[in-house]
């Protein structure tokens, strides 16, 4: 049935995918690995005594608060994302489909702008001289400017303006998929607005809750950029301590052992992703 | 297998694209650290195409260096004191061929042959410059400011800023203790750490791209800054002034160097020769306010940048300064733990 | 439910996107120094931008490696896609995952390890490394895209191709690449943005020898406000724009 001539075509093509995340991919991340349980040389980076100490140094007091403090940023960042984001979903679900069409258009074109350029463009808004201050204080609704800039919360608003869009595309996806009977059903059963809500709505949307916050959460922790330019180098994420260790204090072990958290949190949130998708199919069957 | 063979050379053809170019000279140096004219006037007069990429503190430059090892293609790089004999004593620098150089003669007999580089084999000195206080005069009420420990008060809660340098930010924390700010003492590393923590809930933000932007742009009043960077400063703000705090200021001299890895190793002597001229000397001290260790241009200079004692202090204003030094590696972990600490503490 | 409420919060979020874009492209048109103040209509800074032989260089390159980074990652992309379509295989629940992997792994973990790959190969850090690193991450991009191209496909057409006796390889190229063309198309662009946008991995795996633009705009906003970057910024704005107008196009007219 199948033309010999196939057969080349296929392995080639296999070949080259499977050499490429091979080479660029997997082995890149072994050597991160194996980077992560050796020992700190000033000299040549690496050395080889093979010890757990850059995890133990995870664990340090000092450097735990590091890690929970950025894991609080992504995770408020993460949680106001969502909390703008579903309900927009949901508004946006319910628009004639010509014009959603149009307003998930306006919804990427941001993501297509240079990020740091857009960060940029919050400095000029949040600035003790800048517009949202000068606004402010023009209507009389302060007399002494706002401190916005190089503040925890001026880090949140960076994040939360750059990742909106991942929380919103896959909760609207969701929000499509909703079957209105299975509302209309709920409803007839005699369940209130409420009880449809939490009882329907939000475990068939969990699954894109769940994406939403893979999608916004890791890069929360890894966007280093936006604490540079609007947390005054102060309020750093767990990006900033990886290219510190990596590109100042030449700490490689530690570095490589903080990017592995990263890595985990990643595949934990995948696997309660998978979970949640599988359960939904369930409960549907 | 037509479509792979394509991809294959597109990507070797894609790759072949990017040699060849004309002579250039890539210069690794601090962020504004050098005029535009002065490199637009290097390349009329040589030909040769500075590339100038940017670093904001000695350990980023360093561990780039040491990073790219072998691809490094930087010509020049302006460490700062500690820093060029630490990377002399590791084999990082190429000898200085001083035939090829130009009036090293003028430079200031006091800032050579310093113990960083005994003869100057490998360093020639580019500016010096310290590290003190800047105060925003029309935001400050109360007391003038005259010490690093003022910068502890109250009032001035959310308004200070510090630079973005680990070594300069624990010196000022050990100055106010008392210690040395060279201290390799882990106790007084750590005690500094403590008293800096309480200074932080009053700093906005770290900044050693352009120390003087955050005073300018309103978000900070006092707090640390390099003197060139009050002068320019000063330009746009005439209420910016510098202060030499009574625990003594940081002094530091930055030398360029070529790292043992550069490709063009002939323009950068050129170009340090380059520098080296009075006019030009005079020139950079001029438009970026640092001194000039090039004696024969100090007369170039004009009289309001000769006598500013922001650029060139007074015997008075050095009492007490302390040039930073080489602390070790081992030291220089303690220092890096607190200030990664220090940075994401509120 | 009332109709209302929803509107005019899509319209609130909506003017909070684009409050910063819009100041963006105001204030590259003020001819004011400091920043923050208006003075007046200019087009000084998009002067200075042209004027700046680094800034222009910088632009080349970035242009250059986002053309070449889509390219490649276009053409292994969609031939991993077609192989993922058509053939059983062993290992392709894997394969798939590990696309899936490298999609959701954040920039800064791909950065280090494609750099601690480098330092060991003892490659040179410049155009090649870049090239590289990008192409990496937009593989994943452009395989979604083609993959969704592919599911709408009828596969009444590359059978009758076959009964034509048409080979595997023929089939593909006379018969399905015009079908995945729009898709090809844009995954392209998804990658040419994505590659001139990152400054995450770049910062890790660009080496003095290639200098590229998002590095050089990182380095002028640390530095404070200047002008030119809203200048700059517009420009990217603009481009990005068509770009994006022409993927939509593109998609929108293969759907006729």
């Amino acid at each position: 049935m199948h033309s010999v001539m196939q057969q080349p075509f296929k392995t080639a093509v296999l070949i080259l995918v499977w050499g490429w995340l091979l080479f660029l991919v997997l082995a890149p991340n072994l050597l991160v690995v194996g980077a992560s349980v050796m020992t700190r040389d000033p000299v040549s980076f690496l050395s080889l005594p093979l010890n757990l100490d850059a995890y133990r140094q995870l664990f340090d007091p000092l450097y735990l608060e590091v890690f929970l403090h950025s894991l609080y940023m992504a995770a408020m960042t993460t949680l106001v994302c969502l909390l703008i984001g579903y309900p927009f979903a949901w508004a946006l679900s319910k628009v004639g489909k010509q014009r959603q069409l149009i307003l998930i258009f306006l919804l990427i074109v941001p993501f297509w702008t240079n990020s740091l350029v857009r960060t940029y463009a919050l400095k000029l808004i949040l600035a003790t001289n800048g517009l949202l201050n000068s606004a402010l204080m023009s209507i009389g609704l302060i007399d002494e400017p706002l401190q916005l800039l190089y503040t925890e919360g001026a880090v949140i608003i960076g994040l939360v303006y750059l990742l909106l869009p991942f929380m919103i595309l896959p909760l609207y996806s969701v929000f499509e998929d909703l079957k209105q009977e299975l509302l209309l059903a709920s409803h007839d059963l005699g369940a209130g607005r409420f009880s449809t809500f939490v009882h329907v709505i939000v475990p068939l949307t969990l699954p894109g809750v769940l994406a939403g916050v893979m999608l916004v959460l890791l890069p929360a922790m890894g966007l280093f950029f936006v604490p540079d330019i609007l947390g005054g180098s102060r309020n750093l994420l767990v990006g900033n301590v990886i290219k510190n260790q990596f590109l100042d204090a030449r700490n490689w072990p530690f570095g490589a052992a903080a990017s592995i958290v990263l890595t985990v949190t990643m595949a934990f949130l995948m696997f309660a992703h998978r979970l949640s998708k599988r359960r939904i199919g369930e409960e549907g069957a | 297998m037509k479509k792979l063979a394509l991809a294959g050379m597109l990507a070797v053809g894609l790759t072949g694209c990017s040699s060849e170019e004309p002579q250039v000279l890539n210069l690794y140096n601090w962020s504004e650290y050098m005029p535009q004219e002065v490199l637009d006037r290097f390349t009329e007069e040589t030909g040769i195409q500075v590339v100038y990429t940017t670093y904001d503190s000695n350990e980023a430059m360093y561990a780039r260096l040491k990073l790219l090892d072998d691809s490094a293609a930087y010509d020049l790089a302006v460490p700062s004191t500690y820093y060029v004999s630490k990377m002399r004593q590791e084999d990082l620098l190429l000898p200085i061929d001083r035939s090829k150089i130009e009036g090293f003669d003028n430079l200031d007999p006091e800032l050579v042959n310093l113990d960083i580089d005994p003869e100057n084999k490998f360093s020639v000195p580019y500016l010096w410059g310290t590290t003190g206080l800047a105060v925003d005069t029309a935001d400050i009420e109360g007391e003038p400011v005259t010490a690093w420990e003022d910068l502890w008060e109250d009032r001035f809660d959310g308004r200070v800023m510090l630079t973005n340098d680990m070594r300069e930010v624990f010196h000022v924390g050990l100055r106010v203790l008392g210690y040395s700010g060279n201290s390799t003492n882990p106790d007084e590393i750590e005690a500094a750490y403590e008293k800096l923590s309480e200074l932080m809930p009053s700093v906005r933000t770290f900044n050693s791209d352009a120390p003087r932007m955050p005073y300018l742009e309103g978000e900070t009043d006092v707090g640390m800054i390099w003197n060139g960077e009050a002068v320019m400063g000063k330009d746009t703000m005439e209420s910016l002034e510098y202060v030499y705090p009574e625990e003594g200021i940081i002094a530091w001299l930055d030398s360029f160097v070529i790292p043992k890895n550069a490709k063009n190793p002939e323009a950068a002597h050129q170009f340090i020769s380059f520098v080296l001229q009075p006019e030009i000397s005079a020139l950079i001290s001029e438009e970026i306010g640092y001194a000039t260790p090039n004696l024969a241009s100090r007369d170039l200079l004009p009289d309001e940048v000769a006598n500013n004692r922001a650029s060139y202090p007074n015997a008075t204003d050095m009492i007490n300064a302390e040039f930073q030094t080489d602390i070790g590696d081992d030291a220089l972990q303690v220092y890096a733990k607190y200030w990664e600490m220090l940075k994401s503490g509120r | 439910m009332t109709r209302w409420l929803p509107r005019t919060y899509l319209t609130l979020v909506y003017l909070l996107l684009y409050v910063p874009i819009v100041v963006l492209v105001v204030f590259s048109f003020n001819d004011s120094r400091t920043g923050y103040a208006w003075g007046g209509l200019s087009l000084r800074w998009y002067e200075s931008l042209f004027n700046n032989r680094a800034m222009v260089n910088a632009m080349w390159n970035s242009l250059w490696l986002a053309l070449s980074a889509a390219t490649v990652s276009t053409v292994i992309g969609a031939l991993t896609a077609l192989a993922l379509h058509r053939y059983r295989f062993r290992g392709k629940k894997l394969l798939n995952g590990m696309l899936f992997v490298v999609m959701m792994s954040p920039e800064i973990v791909l950065a280090i390890s494609l750099l601690a790959l480098f330092l060991l190969v003892g490659l040179q850090l410049g155009y090649v490394s870049l090239l590289l690193a990008h192409v990496t991450f937009c593989l994943p991009f452009v395989v979604i895209t083609v993959m969704a191209r592919l599911s709408g496909f009828d596969e009444s057409l590359p059978e009758a191709a076959r009964d034509l006796g048409a080979s595997d390889f023929t089939m593909t190229r006379t018969v399905l690449i015009p079908v995945i063309m729009p898709a090809l198309l844009a995954g392209w662009l998804l990658g040419f943005t994505l590659s001139l946008d990152d400054v995450v991995v770049s910062t890790f795996v660009s080496g003095p020898s290639y200098e590229i633009l998002p590095l050089r705009i990182y380095s002028m906003v640390r530095v404070g406000l200047k002008p030119e970057v809203n200048a700059l910024g517009t420009l990217l704005l603009v481009f990005s724009l068509i770009m994006l107008m022409l993927s939509q196009w593109i998609l929108i007219r293969s759907k006729r």
